[in-house]
């Protein structure tokens, strides 16, 4: 039974079709990638997914349940993370508080708990916080700990928020373009993180990536997509060969 | 039958008001995205101002003692351009400031709000309590059409109510200035690039509305003539709900929204005790909101992530 | 024992507040405080609570609720009528419920009942807000209180636009058992309540969605925080704490009237939350206070400003400076604040920020 499961997937915006009967599915720890030319409807697919819009027509279903009408976070407490194109931390909460924020969704109290102090809320906040310096720890920024997000480097801020969506204990983590504005040195240490945390959490994870580099290196499998519909898919080898592939991100009259 | 039709009458009174003003609303928040929380109050100085002219105009023993009918018409006039200049003056020294620092939104509207605060009980204070009362300034006829009576001054407030409809809709839809107006309201960031002076713009925004409340205040004092400070926010508070029916940023929406909250609220008044009509009003403007924000002509927003 | 040092100070500072209202000054025939001073301090009281739970609305959430004198009015109404259907013989309810010595104990009941109702009246804003911010939500926040002040004005059976009174009988059964300044320790203790339930939420993971919500909703929504239900607690809690202040100044004064909770009482409240900055606790307290004297210290000035100009010749014999202009002046302020200093005394800091060894003065839990 395949983690996620996506069949038919159509989304249309007034008279935009964005998306076409997408199909995809994916096993339990695979690492794979969907790439495709800017305004392919990759991150239409991610927002459907993790519960932003609601698709025109299909359906998702994850680890064997239809999710296709749920609410985001509804999504994220049945295991589901993702990150985001453009980074979305809250500026004014520093770093540890956003990571402590992920864990919202296993709070173990309430409104009650919280006001009266109980033995639940002590133990409750305790957890997180040993939970989130964890995986500061982990992911080498206990240094900023304290620091605000919005002071940080734009490398240290993607971290960061792959760092937050960790804390909310996925099994299942969707990155939008982790690499975008990172320059080399940034991008050497992203794949080393997310190949770590792919090996250490024994994490599925599907990425939207432009830059080949990390594509190739990190994924197994890779789908294609370009005006709303799968035009490819297969190991990185094939999709590096495929003649579609390259007539989608280079033209026609190429050769 | 005669009760439900002379009641449509008053309800096309009340609505020319509810439009009048309305109109003001979506012309400053279709250019700036800005509610201009004072602009019930500067209708409520648009009648003050029709008040001192046309008393000043009028004195017999006054320099000029004219005589009513030109009274008239120099008063509306007047009071326009002198109710514009108070709009003016009020973006120029409170919202400009704040919009040249970039300043939140919230920040605006906290200003907006409190300008009509100072308006009302600065006017209070200034002019004291007393009531005041407009001159007869237009004969009264009474039309009678099969029972319903009609009287000029209606007839008057509906026909010029459609009249600035036209008048505006022609130059937001075909005047370089009208284009301007739309243009900032798509990007703002844009226009200096194009060669298009915001501020002129926006200077001519505030005029447009201000001078068209100011003319609503006038025919508003002529068709009940009892003055007095707080009038302005009630009606402003109505006029904005017409706006934001008939969806916020499109002049028709605020010219069908005027009539239809007009209608509603006559009606409920009829039928109802009078004081439930505010009640009505603001839990329509309530339900609108949650249920569909943007209104009868507004387009659905979507949000991008 | 030195972390406690300013919580000790605080509490000790209330009983001589208390102390002073009970006791009477050597040689004197009335109470060291009484009448004008004390009605300031408990008007001080209601304030804080007034301003410190719109700021879990306006500064925490970030939303802009300018109809919180509508939730203090709810507060305000049912809390009276709580109190006259309890302690008192009235034509409304009848006899009274429960015996007059019970006034002192059953009383929380009735603030209690008041922060119920007020809470629920707080769904009237929470529940559009799913859909809508900014300013938007600012115009149903004032539509929401033009509600609840014309539908309470058109319920005859409660005085409608005449206003409600009786709870003087209450705080009468009270000191008719024991005599002291029940309600300045109400106030106090309300005071307590309030900013002990906004700390405590506002420093827990559960109340920080709050904060999530206002700096980037999507990503809160998106990391596992029920948006929906964030901003239902927040407003929830905003106008139950908002109905206790209500409740409390009808008992301080014995009398309440659905027009005084109108736009103006609402706009108070966001001056004071300006003033002190959004999302400060400390601050907004300071800013309550500091308020609530202005417009006491003006009530002074106005007339005293009135003769000394006339005095002068300024003004023609025929003006005169009254109390309306509190009311142009307070707006005024609060513009020169938009323009020259939007973040208020504090920004979003608290005292502790600004004055880190305050720290290790007191605990707060």
């Amino acid at each position: 039974m395949p983690l996620l499961k996506i069949f038919g997937l159509t989304q249309r915006f007034g008279g935009l079709q964005a998306l076409s009967d997408f199909s995809f599915q994916m096993e339990e720890f695979q690492l794979v990638g969907l790439i495709g030319p800017n305004g392919a409807g990759k991150t239409t697919v991610f927002n459907i997914v993790s519960g932003f819009y609601k698709p025109t027509e299909g359906g998702v279903v994850f680890d064997r349940k239809p999710i296709s009408g749920l609410k985001p976070h509804q999504i994220t407490a049945l295991g589901m993370a993702r990150t985001f194109q453009n980074i979305r931390l809250w500026n004014n909460m520093t770093v540890l508080d956003n990571l402590r924020l992920a864990g919202y969704a296993w709070l173990g109290y309430g409104f009650w708990n919280a006001i009266l102090r109980t033995k639940r809320y002590n133990q409750s906040e305790r957890d997180i916080e040993n939970h989130a310096r964890e995986i500061l720890e982990m992911m080498d920024l206990t240094d900023y700990a304290e620091e605000f997000p919005r002071n940080l480097p734009y490398g240290l801020q993607r971290r960061v928020e792959l760092a937050r969506a960790l804390v909310s204990k996925p099994r299942l983590l969707l990155l939008d373009e982790p690499a975008a504005g990172l320059n080399s040195a940034d991008v050497e240490d992203l794949i080393r993180h997310i190949r770590w945390i792919h090996e250490k959490f024994k994490l599925s994870i599907w990425m939207i990536e432009h830059q080949m580099k990390v594509v190739m290196n990190l994924c197994q499998h890779i789908t294609v997509i370009d005006f709303g519909c799968v035009i490819a898919s297969g190991t990185p080898e094939e999709i590096r060969n495929n003649p579609s592939v390259i007539k989608a991100y280079l033209g026609d009259d190429t050769l | 039958m005669e009760f439900f039709l002379q009641q449509c009458v008053n309800a096309l009174q009340w609505g020319s008001f509810y439009a009048l003003i309305a109109l003001g609303y979506t012309l400053v928040y279709g250019v700036l995205r800005l509610i201009n929380f004072a602009h019930g109050d500067v209708f409520m100085v648009g009648a003050y101002l029709a008040f001192f002219v046309s008393t000043s105009l009028l004195a017999p023993d006054g320099m000029f003692g004219f005589s009513r009918e030109v009274v008239l018409v120099l008063t509306i006039p007047l009071t326009m351009i002198l109710t514009s200049m108070v709009g003016v003056t009020l973006e120029r020294i409170a919202y400009r400031p704040l919009m040249r620092k970039g300043a939140h939104r919230l920040y605006v509207v906290i200003t907006a709000l409190m300008c009509g605060l100072i308006l009302e009980n600065g006017n209070l204070a200034l002019l004291g309590a007393s009531r005041r009362t407009l001159p007869e300034l237009l004969d009264k006829t009474v039309y009678h059409i099969g029972g319903i009576a009609v009287t000029n001054l209606k007839l008057w407030v509906v026909f010029t109510a459609v009249l600035v409809f036209f008048a505006l809709y022609f130059i937001v839809t075909r005047t370089r200035i009208g284009m301007a107006m739309r243009a900032v309201s798509w990007d703002r960031f844009a226009l200096p690039l194009m060669g298009i002076p915001l501020e002129q713009v926006v200077v001519f925004t505030f005029a447009l509305g201000s001078a068209i409340a100011g003319l609503g205040g006038l025919l508003f004092a002529m068709s009940y003539p009892v003055l007095e400070p707080y009038m302005g926010a009630m009606t402003g508070w109505k006029a904005f709900i017409a706006a934001v029916v008939g969806g916020i940023g499109d002049i028709r929406g605020a010219f069908v929204g005027g009539f239809l909250l007009a209608f509603v609220e006559v009606m409920v008044a009829a039928f109802l005790p009078s004081t439930f009509r505010d009640l009505f009003a603001f839990s329509i403007l309530l339900i609108i909101l949650w249920q569909r924000p943007t209104g009868i002509f507004g387009k659905p927003l979507t949000t991008k992530i | 024992m030195k972390r406690y040092t300013i919580n000790i100070f605080l509490f000790a500072a209330a009983v001589v507040l208390v102390l002073l209202a009970q006791f009477k000054a050597p040689g004197s025939d009335s109470k060291i405080l009484d009448g004008y001073v004390l009605s300031i301090l408990m008007l001080i009281g209601i304030n804080c609570i007034f301003a410190v739970s719109l700021n879990l609305v306006n500064g925490y959430m970030g939303e802009f609720s300018c109809g919180h004198g509508g939730f203090m009015c709810v507060g305000a109404y049912v809390g009276s009528l709580l109190s006259v259907a309890f302690f008192s013989n009235s034509k409304l309810f009848g006899t009274a419920l429960f015996a007059p010595y019970l006034a002192p104990f059953l009383f929380p009941l009735v603030l209690l009942g008041a922060m119920l109702a007020a809470a629920l009246a707080g769904l009237l804003v929470a529940l559009p807000s799913f859909k809508t911010r900014d300013d938007y939500l600012a115009i149903i926040t004032i539509a929401a209180n033009y509600i609840i002040i014309s539908l309470i004005e058109n319920i005859d059976a409660i005085g409608g636009p005449r206003g409600f009174s009786g709870m003087n009988k209450t705080i009468n059964a009270m000191t008719d058992l024991v005599s002291l300044p029940w309600m300045l320790m109400w106030t106090l203790v309300g005071v307590y309540i309030c900013v002990a339930v906004v700390r405590r939420l506002m420093s827990s993971t559960y109340g920080k969605g709050i904060s999530a919500v206002c700096q980037n909703e999507v990503a809160a929504e998106m990391m596992g925080i029920n948006t929906n239900r964030v901003k239902i607690m927040a407003f929830m809690v905003s106008s139950g704490l908002g109905g206790l202040a209500g409740v409390l100044y009808a008992h301080v004064y014995g009398y309440v009237n659905a027009s005084s909770f109108g736009l103006l009482k609402s706009t108070e409240g966001l001056v004071m939350v300006y003033l002190g900055g959004m999302g400060s606790i400390s601050g907004v307290l300071m800013a309550a206070v500091a308020f609530t004297l202005l417009v006491e210290v003006l009530r002074f000035v106005i007339p005293w400003l009135n003769d000394g100009l006339h005095a002068i010749h300024v003004l023609p014999d025929s003006y005169q400076l009254d109390q309306v202009w509190t009311w142009v002046f307070i707006p005024l302020m609060l513009i020169l604040l938009m323009q020259f200093r939007p973040e208020g005394f504090l920004g979003n800091r608290e005292l502790t920020h600004v004055f880190p060894r305050l720290k290790r003065w007191f605990t707060l839990k």
